[in-house]
């Protein structure tokens, strides 16, 4: 089961709340599928610059492994506040641990309805349809 | 695996080339497309986050183009560039990135038998003698799932995962080039070879392992209107040396 203490996208990124930050990043499922497995295989991060204002959904970043180059997409909208650069140089972090040292960014919430976002749950019902 | 379009376009410009793969990706309506495409000019390609100085071609090359897709530089001279664009649910596409890697390239495996070529998966563990440090040549690197022969990698791919589309990019080695050097080619086993024989080689080996049915197309006006305004950027000189 993954974490429920946050909702998801099923683009793979998660977001977790607390007070009026939202903390981003991507799942373990979007680690593996990204790099087959291997630690390694994640190569480039790009990451926006504090300040940007974000709107729902909008693509943050983009992230590379050996196969393929996907697109980041914010939950929900704010204005990014702190950015995780140990990540980008680093990005065996993100593989070890998506949860919580591997996070992303921080955005300062301009709404927190999470409404339309997904529980762990329903993110699993998702991944089972795929698999 | 249902209905695929096959778009062929010989000698297009670079601009062409990337701006029409980029519009089949945006395009979350186009029906899975399959591309059998050449350059003319030749071209350099970069990989999307290839630092522009870290490889040693672009001094080199005339036209150098940066793709969308990831991975190392290619020189598309001599060579089959194929894209395959549907969502990222398609049964090509669906379940893990290195199982969709291992279908089409089983596929492109017998396509490839049909010329002599006996290609395998490279599988872990194995370490080439087409590997090159320092070059940013996408056929000087390898990973587990590319294919090879003689101990050396002769097709390179990549992939790009947007909105829940997948544009998968494979260039397909007939011969080498000066930049390239000593890696694996189509020509070594088959001697000179036209593009549009392996195409069709691979058309008829997606068709018979991947289940896919062709309908020979050409792109919509508006596929060709957005192919002509996304292409534009990828000749910008800040597009290319972006990083």
């Amino acid at each position: 089961m993954r974490p429920d203490d946050r909702h998801y996208l099923s683009s793979h990124e998660w977001i977790k709340i607390s007070g009026e930050t939202g903390i981003i990043g991507i799942t373990d499922f979007a680690v593996e599928e990204l790099s087959s497995g291997n630690e390694g295989d994640l190569v480039y991060c790009d990451l926006p610059e504090v300040g940007r204002v974000l709107e729902n959904g909008e693509t943050f970043g983009e992230i590379e492994s050996v196969k393929a180059v996907a697109d980041l997409n914010t939950p929900l909208a704010g204005e990014v506040s702190e950015v995780n650069t140990a990540i980008e140089d680093h990005l065996e972090i993100v593989a070890e641990d998506p949860w919580e040292r591997g996070w992303m960014i921080k955005i300062k919430l301009s709404n927190k309805d999470t409404g339309k976002l997904l529980s762990a749950a329903a993110y699993e019902e998702i991944l089972a349809k795929q698999s | 695996m249902g209905l695929w379009r096959s778009i062929t376009t010989w000698g297009a410009p670079p601009s062409f080339n990337m701006g029409l793969d980029e519009a089949l990706l945006e395009d979350l309506e186009a029906e899975p497309t399959a591309r059998f495409y050449s350059w003319k000019p030749d071209t350099l390609s970069l990989g999307y986050f290839q630092k522009y100085e870290g490889v040693a071609g672009t001094s080199s090359a005339g036209a150098v183009v940066r793709r969308i897709t990831g991975g190392g530089a290619i020189h598309h001279v001599n060579e089959l560039t194929y894209s395959l664009t549907a969502d990222d649910s398609h049964p090509v596409f669906a379940g893990k990135l290195g199982e969709s890697y291992q279908r089409i390239h089983a596929a492109i495996a017998q396509a490839l038998a049909t010329f002599g070529v006996e290609a395998t998966i490279r599988g872990r563990d194995t370490v080439l003698d087409s590997e090159r440090d320092d070059t940013g040549m996408c056929f000087h690197k390898s990973s587990c799932e590319d294919l090879v022969w003689g101990a050396r990698k002769g097709v390179g791919s990549a992939q790009r995962r947007k909105n829940g589309r997948v544009l998968h990019h494979g260039s397909i080695k007939l011969g080498t080039t000066p930049l390239e050097g000593e890696i694996a080619t189509v020509g070594q086993i088959a001697g000179k070879i036209d593009p549009s024989k392996v195409a069709e080689a691979v058309r008829h080996a997606f068709a018979e392992q991947l289940e896919m049915q062709f309908e020979i197309a050409v792109p919509t006006p508006a596929e060709r209107h957005h192919a002509h305004v996304l292409g534009s950027r990828y000749l910008d000189p800040e597009f290319v040396r972006r990083r």
